[in-house]
């Protein structure tokens, strides 16, 4: 009978009331007008030069407002789903602006966590040159919920003088990729034909996209994922063969990121790299500085080019910011045309804003193979809330880690996944 | 320090009438200052993992973003479905006792053997023991992530030396077995002092007569260790199991530094780094806290039934 | 003469158990070039405290190990009273519910703290709008919370050796007209302070190790950040700096070392006493 009563009272308990819930309004005023200013930006690998920009644009910033101080720290993108979800948790002692990636935009607005700045931007000079087709990448039902800061777009890069001294051609399709990628890992069994991993999801979407299939579809609203199409298949298979013993050891790839793959060619330690443009000065800053060329990603027929992906970084302002006047002052400054000027000068990463990028784009050589890709025609990841649990998740590596490990089949696989993105779709 | 030692009457405390008026309420202000911090920081945050894994509770619900919703035992029922449920339960459990068996063995033969040795080499050991608990446990994972790297580390460089050439570039942490052996020596090699310390302090309270009386009686030492010396140390054996128990099924740190994350494809995964993924990358934590209930009963029924078979096997302290 | 072979048991298992240890110390004062060799060697005989330069210039290391050793040290001593008064308490007293308590001691040590870390950091989330000083980024919440998830091992070890205190000294106490809290403090304390020396570094090591409290409820300030969090720094994609590393791991593990050193003699004693009891 007690025994009972406790369990109805702890039913009770339960039932009764309801886990714990932050709330974020949209800010209202400029609020806090001195002290810490906490930015968040993603560290990247090299980014020496960066962070000699972003800690110009610190000084700048604290010369013009008394008594505030910036405090700038920079995340690893891989993981970084904790430390905002954090923020987004945290009503109280929440940092103030962050950079974020595109594919995260829809996700992270849908959870409050970034303030809209429509309001601002319309106040705001420099925003009428922002590219707008960028803009709307900055979007979710009309609200901007950053500043666009750089695009980047993905490229093959090879080793020219491993190339001429194996007396190879670059790749003019996909499955060349993969034949040179083998010779040069025969040739020098030390090196990785080419540097990707089970982890490089921006390496492995071109692949889909290229044998025509595409990762999920949009009808009446409603997204489904179609990683089980023929196509959808046949792309990540061949993406998962590069993980192989003769190209890139799934014992050191099979976990890797685009970062590292990146890093891997710096260090010369890869014969190629699927890297971005704005890797282009931490690639210069390795071993390999001249000794390599960049060629759009070919597609699956000799002379076309495989759909690179449209990534670009947002800067946000926090919606729990107590510095909210500030956080705004601060990332317009960050993200306009003064200091894009100096990113892309110091990273190589491509501006937004239209005056700025047609000047720079004409006078540089290095970013044609980048601009051709781009004209080729882009893709982008579902535009959802869901995008950014399913990216956290790890869903589509875990599928390419399972398919080059053996671990499943391609199909057993690709089913596994859609239906774990079907789940995140609200399916 | 027993835990089955409570049935005991209390001693004489108890019997003394003037002493019984008032335990009750001193006790309570002894326990209070403990009593509030646990209920504040364990029991109520227990309470809350209870709540929010009975709801639809998501980035978006946690952040106040999204309405709640209420489920129920839904998530419990989409764990006990999900396959994957289930092999990373075995992989705990056989883990968890590969790991319990390794330190207990380990840490009771060295101190049943660090009893009969003379002071400078027990002092050694000792030392190099004391070493090993000490490493934290980030620290150890870092060493032993080293020791066992494909190409830098020392264990290749000796295998390859000794003529085992394959092992040559050999990556430990990609093969799921091999990865979760490695994180299991590092675990018993810090865990093993703990059982070893308690264990010797259980045998130097052994009355040293005992043991002569056996000894000129005639047994040999086997016979005198397994037939003297662990029957009373059984009681320390049972804690120190449990403890073991306790500890190694919960461990986190180490397979999520060593294995980054669970490994290739999650195939190193154990429940606790599971629960956090699910609740923290996946952000799903109304699942990530109905993993972590469902931990919390399976430890407790694990530790109930062996308790129960300690007892029916006849201990009673 | 079977001492001989334990001997020798004794000394093999010892270096064994050491090897490790000495890898790390000596990784870390090998020059770069050297951890980067393919054929490692177990000496060097250009020993380089350049490893350590580059632990102790990274922003904020010797700021993070205070930050480490402040966390652990307020532990350890509000461990040493709270955790003494409750094994008085549960050994010494007789009241109702004192079984239902041990148990539920146990059962505490069973929650995967891991997964309390969601509730807990709206819980410190809350307290921080009332009192900022134990909100989010703060130190103290981790003191609080490294210190309850210590004590339930803590109380359970204690009670031991508050056990093995002979109980004709209570008697003899209250004989003498001494109040029983005076007892408690002036007798009972000092008998029972190796019992507390070995607990002490049970929950300092407790403190000293957390990485996923910290990493969560500090998830943004880079002031108060502990040690584990800086040791992260070094662990970087495809180019792990190891010598940093193993210098890091060895300044983590020398604090601890020492407080081991210092009361190993209360620990081996400590725990026998605790047996008995």
């Amino acid at each position: 009978m007690k025994r009972a009563a406790l369990l109805a009272l702890v039913g009770a308990l339960a039932i009764g009331c309801a886990p714990p819930q932050a709330s974020h309004d949209q800010p209202q005023g400029a609020g806090e007008k001195t002290g810490e200013l906490q930015v968040w930006l993603f560290a990247e690998p090299n980014d020496e030069p960066k962070e000699k920009v972003v800690a110009e644009a610190k000084k700048e910033f604290e010369a013009a407002h008394d008594g505030v101080t910036v405090k700038v720290e920079y995340l690893p993108v891989d993981g970084r789903a904790n430390r905002f979800n954090g923020a987004f948790n945290d009503s109280n002692s929440s940092p103030d602006v962050a950079e974020f990636g595109n594919t995260d935009l829809a996700g992270y607005v849908a959870s409050n966590g970034f303030a809209d700045l429509t309001d601002e931007l319309a106040k705001w000079p420099e925003a009428k040159d922002l590219v707008p087709s960028v803009l709307d990448t900055a979007k979710v039902d009309g609200k901007v919920y950053g500043i666009p800061w750089f695009t980047g777009t993905r490229a093959l890069f090879y080793r020219t003088d491993v190339f001429d001294e194996l007396d190879l051609e670059p790749p003019t399709t996909l499955p060349e990729v993969a034949e040179v990628a083998r010779a040069i890992r025969k040739a020098k069994p030390t090196m990785y034909g080419i540097a990707t991993g089970g982890k490089s999801l921006y390496s492995a979407l071109p692949y889909v996209w290229a044998y025509g299939g595409d990762i999920a579809e949009q009808k009446d609203g409603k997204w489904t994922a179609t990683l089980t199409a023929p196509e959808a298949k046949e792309g990540l298979e061949r993406y998962a063969e590069l993980i192989s013993d003769d190209i890139c050891p799934p014992s050191a790839c099979a976990q890797m990121t685009g970062s590292d793959a990146v890093a891997a060619f710096a260090a010369g330690k890869a014969g190629m790299v699927i890297g971005g443009d704005f890797n282009l000065p931490a690639i210069d800053a390795g071993a390999v500085k001249g000794k390599y060329k960049v060629v759009p990603l070919p597609g699956t027929e000799t002379g076309s080019i495989a759909p690179p992906f449209a990534g670009g970084n947002l800067i946000g302002v926090f919606r729990a910011s107590k510095k909210y006047g500030l956080a705004v002052e601060f990332a317009k400054l960050l993200a306009g045309k003064k200091y894009q000027q100096k990113m892309y000068d110091a990273m190589g990463t491509l501006p937004t804003f239209g005056d700025v990028q047609s000047k720079l784009v004409a006078s540089d050589k290095s970013l044609e193979p980048f601009v051709a890709s781009v004209k080729a025609g882009t893709k982008f990841v579902p535009a959802t809330p869901a995008w950014t649990k399913i990216d956290a998740q790890g869903i589509l590596p875990t599928a390419i880690q399972q398919i080059a490990t053996g671990e499943q089949s391609v199909d057993e696989a690709t089913k596994a996944a859609a239906a774990e993105m079907n789940k995140a779709f609200g399916g | 320090m027993t835990v089955v030692g409570e049935r005991r009457p209390a001693g004489p405390v108890t019997s003394k009438a003037t002493e019984r008026v008032g335990d009750g309420r001193a006790a309570v202000r002894y326990l209070l200052p403990a009593g509030v911090l646990l209920l504040a920081v364990l029991a109520y945050p227990l309470y809350q993992l209870v709540q929010i894994s009975l709801y639809d509770y998501n980035q978006p619900q946690a952040s106040g973003a999204a309405p709640l919703r209420f489920l129920g035992l839904d998530n419990y029922g989409e764990l006990l479905g999900d396959p994957q449920f289930w092999s990373v339960l075995l992989a705990t459990v056989v883990f968890a006792a590969v790991c319990v068996a390794g330190s207990l063995l380990v840490g009771t033969a060295l101190a049943v053997v660090a009893s009969r040795a003379r002071p400078i080499p027990r002092a050694m050991l000792f030392l190099a023991a004391l070493g090993a608990w000490a490493t934290p446990a980030m620290a150890g994972s870092y060493v032993w992530l080293f020791l066992f790297d494909a190409d830098l580390g020392l264990v290749n460089e000796v295998l390859s030396g000794l003529g085992f050439t394959g092992m040559e570039g050999h990556s430990w942490m990609y093969q799921r077995y091999s990865a979760f052996a490695v994180v299991a020596l590092e675990i018993i090699w810090c865990s093993f002092p703990f059982v070893m310390v308690t264990m010797y302090a259980g045998i130097k309270g052994i009355p040293a007569e005992v043991i002569d009386a056996a000894q000129l009686d005639g047994a040999s030492w086997r016979r005198i260790a397994t037939q003297i010396i662990l029957p009373m140390l059984r009681p320390l054996i049972v804690i120190a199991t449990i403890q073991s128990i306790i500890w190694d099924f919960k461990v986190f740190t180490q397979i999520y530094v060593m294995t980054n994350g669970g490994g290739v494809a999650g195939r190193n995964l154990v429940l606790n780094v599971y629960a956090y993924q699910k609740a923290f990358a996946g952000e799903e934590y109304g699942m990530g806290a109905a993993i972590g209930v469902v931990m919390t009963a399976l430890l407790l029924m694990i530790t109930v039934l062996y308790l129960r078979a300690q007892q029916k096997a006849g201990w009673s302290a | 003469m079977k001492s001989r072979i334990s001997d020798a048991i004794c000394v093999i298992a010892a270096i064994l158990v050491a090897v490790p240890l000495y890898w790390m110390v000596l990784s870390a004062l090998k020059p770069e070039g050297e951890i980067r060799s393919d054929s490692p060697r177990p000496w060097t005989l250009e020993p380089t405290l350049d490893a350590f330069r580059r632990v102790l210039d990274v922003e904020g290391f010797g700021r993070y190990f205070l930050n480490s050793a402040m966390v652990a040290l307020l532990v350890v001593g509000g461990s040493i009273v709270l955790s003494f008064l409750s094994a008085v308490a549960l050994t010494r007293f007789a009241f109702k519910g004192r079984t239902v308590l041990l148990v539920m001691l146990l059962v505490a040590q069973m929650v995967p703290v891991e997964a309390l870390t969601i509730p807990l950091f709206f819980l410190v989330q809350s307290v921080g709008e009332v009192a900022p000083a134990f909100g989010l980024n703060q130190l103290a919440p981790l003191v609080l919370v490294n210190l309850a998830f210590s004590l339930p091992f803590a109380i359970w070890m204690l009670r031991g050796f508050v056990a093995a205190v002979p109980r004709e000294l209570d008697e003899a106490a209250t004989l003498d007209g001494a109040s029983r809290f005076q007892y408690v403090w002036r007798v009972l304390f000092p008998l029972v302070a190796p019992g507390l020396v070995a607990t002490s570094v049970l929950s300092f090591i407790h403190s000293w190790n957390d990485f996923l409290f910290a990493k969560t409820l500090i998830y943004s300030s880079t002031d108060n950040r502990t040690l584990p969090q800086a040791l992260l720094v070094f662990y970087q994609p495809d180019e792990q700096d190891w010598g940093a590393i193993m210098a890091g791991s060895t300044l983590m593990t020398i604090p601890v070392l020492i407080f081991f050193v210092l009361v190993q003699r209360h620990l081996v004693s400590g725990l026998a006493g605790a047996v008995k009891g």
